[in-house]
């Protein structure tokens, strides 16, 4: 009997302990699907903000995590393209700039988020592409050149910068032509890849596609 | 044994299960409008949501006991209320405070018109200022196509609000730049010095402009130099009127660039019929040297030189002997500057500037030798200290030592001055809605022995989203012309008072200013009967500015419009009237468009001004005769395109299209029997160039 409390009291610590810690797991992963639910529901402004802030809570919350993070950036900028006034347009990519920097704070070597950085200063070029094309393309294209170093199988980087060349103008280096090619190379490693996770980045399959047979 | 199972399964369930209490409310700004998508969370909880579209929001949370509610938005600061969750609904009523920023604050406008590319809530961009049609990638001559300009087609520089043209002065990262024009030629506009691609932001002020800047009566030039560029690149420019070569190296923190240009305006001017009796038609030949080091994290440094030398001669018609007259001028320029930037801590920094220029012309008028050299040396610090986040106080000193030099025949004469001059200004920001800025400026000059003191006053205040009003007082102090001051040093400043008033809208590409000013002039220098201070004047006048990005799809135009009523008694007037500089209306229409098909941007202006006052010796009032009405359209393409694989952009101009023949006044013989139309050389100018660039890719990062 003696054995047996003791066991059963081994048992319960055990169960106790497994319960707060996965009460913890479950309560980050609960609140991460649910912001990844807002965020696949969205569809204005206030909508994409909503999942955006949903993020941020939990990023601040658990502290040692950049996925939160990561996708309160990334649904700034999806809410970037929701937006027509161009002082909005730039507080968002701010908002989204300051958002992947914290994900970086917390994990500097992360492929996805050097990918995510490169996204976010293209598109805050495109708010006003005469003015800042000139200064800011360098800039963009250093981070998604680290992001493909980073993870040569993220194609993430191969995407975004195939998208850049398909929405530059012909007389600048862009065009359809141009970007068919990077399309091709970004599906291929789009056909490649595998998430550990099903929470980690893996957004860009379909428009790649699409934008591909757009150059056909 | 079962019992205990039993117990402690309840005990997890109950863990998992405990009372939720229901949050609901509103978030709203200061002014009690909503806040849309503010979000709203428990400190250390995952617990919280986002307002809707109302600004309201209603969430649950499991957690208990007294909790930190985290509250905020974007262009909001954060903020924070104690709650206590008991189980019993709460109802929060928040109010947060806007982030005092410079996106959404106000800016004082009174004044200046700004090109920039980094700041927000500018009008104009660097490459408006590089690219508007009839300029020609010359500053000045975009800038003639503001409100409170007018077209100076036969004089270099810019005729601000009522001023001559030594009025503006030009400021190149915050140092005076003595003699920004190319050569001067009798009744032709010169060229400024400085291309525009050079800048990352151009401030045109036409009144009312900060204490930092003196030496001018009316209007600034404020240049300020690109940082470090993005890579390595060479630059290969092929014109009608020469060429040049450009070579900029990227270092790891640092670049230098150097070129050289060769300018020769014979091939283009045997092609374009010539009113002026070219002897020499002008050519010049120059280099630059620019350095730019980034010191440790926010430390920039900036070097600039350049030198040229140009030659050009022509005939005049002397109205007084009915015969030809030689003129031909050889000159010579070195203009370098240096200036460091840096922060000290988190709300300090530093602005120091060394600069010193030499620029000697010398030539044959008539039969006569003259020659010129002015030389210019100026220090500069500042000192600015921020305070919040907007408001900042600032103090400063520079030196400034100017000589002039002059010969005619073997006889000389010159000058030499030390201005010092010492100045404090403050911007405070009482909210994000309401800015004053207060400043002082006192200058001391050694050859004058006279000093000055000049209070600066602006406000701007926010009236709606993307509207805005300012206004602005300051007096303004300037040297005499140099050409008075080789005579004299009985001399005193000049002085002009601004008065303004602005109101500014801005919202989805579109821009409306106008601006109403009134301008006293006193102690203007006046020649007759020997030199004196006993000069005035006033100008008063509207400025209205109309730019549009958003109606037409893919086309970009703007109008300015100035209305000027000014007279003065200066020079050598016997009385106050209009001067030649004071044309009553301007009106200019610039339009842009891309042609994404093309592969071409194309650009047009259309400028009108009333005919200019001009001096008839016969008449019997002076300066009442005036000029027919100024007009003129140009047209520029740039095709991008690319040659051996290099980016290329081939570049047309054409101004003056319809062949509009103006005339810019006359000049008489002194008995008033003979009189001469003073025109431009051709009554078309035609310009062609390519300009490549090959960017090496050496260096990233």
């Amino acid at each position: 009997m003696k054995k047996n409390i003791k066991n059963i009291i081994a048992i319960v610590f055990i169960l106790l302990t497994g319960t707060t810690l996965k009460a913890q797991d479950a309560k980050y992963i609960g609140a991460m699907q649910s912001g990844l639910k807002m965020f696949s529901e969205a569809k204005t402004s206030a909508d994409y903000v909503a999942a955006s802030n949903q993020f941020e809570r939990i990023g601040t919350q658990v502290k040692t995590e950049w996925l939160p993070f990561y996708y309160a950036a990334y649904t700034q900028l999806i809410n970037n393209t929701t937006l027509t006034n161009t002082d909005e347009k730039d507080a968002a990519m701010d908002k989204a700039q300051e958002l992947i920097d914290k994900a970086a704070a917390i994990n500097p070597k992360e492929s996805e988020i050097f990918a995510m950085k490169g996204y976010i200063k293209f598109m805050k070029i495109y708010v006003n592409p005469m003015a800042r094309m000139q200064s800011g393309m360098g800039a963009a294209i250093t981070d998604l050149e680290t992001a493909k170093a980073l993870n040569p199988a993220n194609p993430r980087p191969y995407f975004i910068l195939a998208q850049n060349t398909f929405y530059t103008p012909e007389a600048f280096g862009g065009g359809k032509t141009a970007a068919k090619a990077k399309f091709t190379e970004a599906a291929a490693k789009f056909d490649a890849f595998k998430t550990s996770n099903p929470m980690m980045p893996n957004w860009g399959v379909e428009r790649n596609a699409s934008l591909l047979a757009e150059c056909k | 044994m079962k019992t205990i199972l039993i117990f402690l399964i309840l005990l997890l369930i109950i863990g998992e299960s405990q009372a939720q209490t229901l949050i609901i409310g509103s978030v709203k700004d200061a002014k009690a409008k909503p806040v849309i998508g503010a979000s709203i969370s428990i400190k250390d909880s995952y617990d919280g949501t986002s307002t809707d579209s109302l600004g309201k929001f209603s969430f649950k949370s499991s957690e208990s006991g007294e909790k930190i509610v985290l509250f905020s938005a974007v262009g909001f600061g954060m903020d924070s209320v104690k709650i206590v969750l008991s189980g019993t609904p709460l109802n929060l009523n928040l109010v947060l405070k806007e982030k005092l920023n410079a996106l959404n604050a106000v800016t004082i406008t009174a004044g200046s018109f700004e090109a920039s590319d980094s700041k927000k809530g500018v009008v104009l961009s660097s490459l408006d200022v590089a690219t508007t049609a009839g300029a020609v990638a010359d500053v000045y001559a975009a800038l003639q196509t503001l409100p409170g300009t007018q077209p100076a087609a036969a004089e270099s520089g810019l005729f601000v609000r009522g001023g001559a043209a030594t009025e503006t002065n030009t400021y190149f990262d915050g140092l005076l730049v003595k003699n920004p024009f190319n050569t001067q030629l009798p009744d032709i506009a010169s060229r400024g010095r400085f291309s525009p691609f050079m800048f990352k932001g151009t401030t045109f002020s036409a009144g009312g402009y900060s204490a930092v800047y003196g030496q001018a009566l009316s209007s600034a030039l404020i240049l300020e130099s690109k940082d470090l560029p993005e890579k390595t690149t060479t630059d290969i420019s092929l014109m009608t009127v020469g060429a040049g070569l450009d070579q900029t190296i990227r270092f790891k923190n640092s670049a230098l660039s150097f070129g050289g240009s060769y300018i020769n305006l014979k091939p283009a001017f045997s092609v374009l019929k010539q009113a002026t009796d070219w002897n020499h038609e002008p050519t010049s030949a120059g280099g630059t040297v620019t350095y730019k080091l980034k010191v440790a994290k926010t430390g920039m440094l900036k070097s600039y030189t350049e030198y040229s030398k140009s030659d050009v001669s022509l005939n005049t018609n002397d109205l007084n002997t009915q015969a030809k007259s030689f003129f031909s001028n050889d000159n010579k320029n070195l203009y370098t500057n240096l200036s460091y930037q840096d922060y000290i801590g988190n709300d300090w920094k530093i602005n120091c500037g060394f600069s010193a220029s030499n620029n000697s012309d010398d030539g044959e008028q008539a039969i006569n030798n003259y020659g010129r050299t002015d030389r210019l040396i100026q220090a500069k610090a500042t000192v600015t200290k921020y305070i919040g986040q907007l408001s900042t106080i600032k103090f400063g000193s520079d030196f400034l030592s100017s000589h002039r030099d002059e010969s005619w025949n073997g006889l000389s004469r010159s000058y030499n001055d030390k201005l010092t001059s010492a100045y404090a200004e403050s911007d405070i920001f009482l909210s994000n809605d309401l800015v004053a800025r207060i400043g002082l400026r006192a200058e001391h000059s050694s050859y004058l022995n006279q000093n000055n003191f000049a209070p600066r006053v602006s406000l701007a205040y926010k009236t709606g989203k993307g509207s805005q009003v300012s206004f602005a007082y300051g007096e303004f102090f300037q040297n005499p012309d140099d050409q008075y001051l080789v005579q004299t040093s009985n001399l005193d400043f000049q002085n002009a008072t601004h008065y303004m008033a602005n109101f500014q809208k801005m919202k989805d590409g579109q821009t409306f200013r106008i601006e109403a000013y009134y301008k006293k002039y006193n102690d203007l220098v006046k020649s007759a009967p020997n030199l004196n201070n006993n000069g005035y004047g006033y100008a008063k006048g509207i400025d209205l500015f109309w730019r549009d990005k958003k109606t037409f799809n893919g086309v970009d135009y703007w109008i300015s419009y100035s209305y000027l009523d000014t007279k003065r008694d200066f020079s050598n007037y016997p009385s106050a009237v209009t001067p030649e500089f004071g044309a009553k209306h301007s009106l200019n229409i610039v339009y842009k468009q891309f042609f994404s098909k093309l592969k071409s941007y194309v650009g047009a202006t259309y400028s009108v001004a009333s005919g200019r006052p001009f001096y008839n010796p016969n008449a019997t009032e002076f300066m009442s005769d005036k000029t027919k009405p100024y007009q003129n359209l140009s047209i520029n393409v740039s095709y991008l395109t690319s040659v051996f694989g290099k980016y290329t952009v081939i570049y047309a101009s054409v101004s003056n299209l319809p062949g509009f023949k103006n005339v810019y006044g006359y000049h008489y013989s002194n008995d008033g029997q003979f009189r001469e139309s003073v025109q431009p050389p051709a009554l078309r100018n035609i310009f062609l160039g390519m300009f490549i660039t090959i960017g090496d890719n050496t260096y990233k990062n």
